[in-house]
């Protein structure tokens, strides 16, 4: 395994990181996601070194770097306010690292210059960091860390300093880097558009405890416990096993029935999840392969941006249904209008 | 509409106080004749005083700000068994009357292991010149670490980390990275450092003596001077020093106001 955390206890006085278990595989953008609070950035610090457990190891390939110095591991780290040496022009702080990195004196210059082509600061490297807007900080932060060439790249917020159009090409610029370099990344997030377009691994983090570990898709869909579910904004509601049929698990939840491909026992009770984006709305009945069709009532509208928010009451279970404003005209829908909720019985999780 | 508000209360009262201390700081300068002050200027005890003033304060600040640096980056930096003792003792100084620090010196130096040790090895320290320099050190060390340590805690450990992880050892770190962003608070700290170790008397009279053309620094002259009633000579050294202290303050308000490495 590439980087292996091996059962990480960490006691801060009144918070603690505990029994810490993740495994990365080389090349793997991980992100970690979690309420404030949740040892994300301290998790991040001990994996570099800034902090020593009091209990547990952390290997990276193969090797115990528990007890290393920092400066003798490969892992660089970028974090939300650039800390950006501010006495060093751009060239001298993407350089700083590379002095000490890699012997090859002659390459340094022409290393600078090709990470910042790469990141689009080519054209800033005389500038001191005050002057540079947060977009051209960050890039200059993230080209410090990648030009060392490290084993692997940690990001404490990276992105959360920048407004929503740079915040973009961010997403794609360290993509594409990372891909380029083939450096595994271990990105601290908040924000929920980071782990779609990022994520090969997400892992949520609540109180120092790891809550769940898989792909983006798994963990917004099928979240393993209703704090999750609730952290990610999936619909979760309680629900009885009645029946099966192949491949099939039919199950009763207040007055209806829904269809999940997931497997359960008849007769038990379980907690069943389904993403908003993952059900569709019409105004009147369709034929559609989705399994599962409730009727319901609107009896909240919210626009969030681009998006709308209904929820709509099922009996006494509230789903919370994304749309766009384009689609909600378009179906002339209002507070209190009566609707059709359509979701495959493969987006149904259990739980 | 109401004069009497808090803050007019509170202005006035700003006003009145500077007015007087302003008063009192020109009374220096007017109430002696000018050949007074000239004539005093030129004595030997007076150029002695000044002389031996600007060494052992410039000296003594140079010990305190290598000193104060160390101590004030382990206090902000680290955790460590009795670092809140040691805080209060470092600050100790600044609470308690400068004489009973020199009493203390006095007795540490001359009545303990430590004197017994520096007799051994033939090294007096009590009522010599070595003595104003250690009894400087002592006064103004609370306030060169003070100021160090308020400079480094304004310095988010993160870029002590993005330099460890970089490559660079903590002391690399520290001399590549912390200390350029700092720089600002150790010319702050060296300044009023300075303007401290200048003005130390307390202390100073007691474990150095303040002897006559010996270890007679500017406050020893300005107090042996108006005990025998001379008071030209007294007031010019405290024009002396004044004048130092407002010169030591420009410099300071000048490094203040220039550029920090944040506003390059």
């Amino acid at each position: 395994m590439f980087l292996k955390i091996e059962n990480i206890t960490i006691r801060l006085g009144k918070f603690n990181l505990k029994d810490i278990h993740l495994e990365v595989k080389e090349g793997q953008y991980v992100t970690i996601i979690g309420p404030s609070g949740s040892g994300k950035s301290i998790l991040l610090e001990n994996i570099a070194g800034f902090y020593t457990p009091n209990k547990g190891k952390v290997y990276l390939k193969g090797e115990d770097i528990t007890y290393k110095n920092i400066e003798d591991i490969n892992i660089s780290i970028v974090y939300q306010d650039y800390v950006l040496f501010p006495h060093m022009s751009v060239y001298e702080n993407i350089l700083y690292g590379l002095k000490k990195k890699s012997t090859q004196k002659a390459d340094h210059d022409k290393e600078v210059r090709e990470i910042a082509a790469l990141l689009n600061i080519d054209h800033l490297l005389e500038r001191k960091p005050l002057t540079l807007s947060g977009g051209e900080m960050q890039r200059t932060s993230i080209a410090r860390a990648l030009v060392v060439k490290p084993e692997l790249l940690l990001m404490d917020e990276a992105f959360s300093a920048l407004d929503y159009k740079i915040k973009k090409e961010m997403r794609k610029l360290v993509k594409d880097v990372a891909k380029k370099y083939g450096t595994t990344v271990l990105h601290v997030t908040h924000d929920f558009e980071d782990v779609w377009a990022m994520a090969d691994m997400c892992v949520v983090l609540r109180f120092g405890e790891i809550l769940q570990v898989g792909k983006p898709d798994e963990i917004f869909a099928h979240p393993n416990s209703d704090f999750v579910a609730n952290f990610v904004g999936t619909n979760i509601f309680e629900a009885t096993v009645v029946r099966k049929e192949p491949d099939l698990t039919i199950l009763k939840a207040d007055g209806f029935e829904v269809y999940s491909s997931c497997e359960a026992k008849i007769g038990e009770k379980v907690r069943l999840s389904i993403r908003p984006e993952n059900i569709i709305i019409t105004t009147t009945k369709i034929e559609t392969s989705a399994k599962n069709e409730i009727e319901g009532m609107i009896i909240k509208v919210e626009k969030r941006g681009h998006i709308m928010e209904l929820s709509v009451q099922v009996n006494s279970i509230i789903l919370i249904v994304m749309m766009t404003p384009n689609s909600y005209e378009h179906l002339s829908l209002a507070l209190h209008s009566h609707v059709f909720l359509s979701f495959k019985a493969t987006s149904v999780g259990l739980y | 509409m109401n004069f009497f508000t808090f803050k007019f209360f509170s202005i006035a009262l700003s006003l009145c106080v500077t007015l007087l201390l302003l008063m009192a700081i020109l009374s220096l300068f007017f109430v002696p004749k000018f050949e007074e002050v000239l004539e005093a200027l030129q004595s030997s005890e007076m150029l002695y005083s000044l002389k031996l003033s600007l060494m052992t304060a410039s000296l003594s600040t140079l010990l305190v700000i290598a000193v104060a640096i160390p101590i004030a980056y382990a206090l902000s930096r680290y955790d460590f068994f009795g670092k809140a003792i040691l805080k209060t003792i470092m600050n100790l100084p600044m609470a308690f009357p400068e004489l009973v620090l020199g009493l203390a010196l006095l007795l540490l130096f001359s009545r303990t292991y430590v004197g017994d040790l520096l007799h051994y090895f033939g090294i007096s320290i009590v009522f010599t010149k070595s003595a104003i320099v250690i009894a400087q050190f002592f006064t103004a060390l609370p306030y060169g670490i003070r100021i160090v340590y308020a400079a480094f805690e304004g310095i988010s450990k993160r870029y002590e980390n993005v330099s460890r992880s970089l490559g660079y050892t903590e002391f690399q770190t520290f001399k590549n990275i912390t200390i350029p962003l700092v720089r600002n608070g150790i010319y702050a700290s060296t300044i009023i450092t300075f303007a401290r170790t200048m003005g130390a008397f307390g202390a100073v009279l007691i474990l150095a003596g303040g002897t006559y053309m010996k270890t007679e620094i500017l406050p020893i002259t300005l107090f042996l001077n108006i005990s025998y009633g001379n008071l030209g000579m007294a007031i010019t050294s405290g024009i002396v020093l004044i004048t130092i202290s407002f010169i030591a303050i420009l410099f300071f308000e000048y490094m203040e106001g220039k550029k920090s490495v944040f506003e390059d």
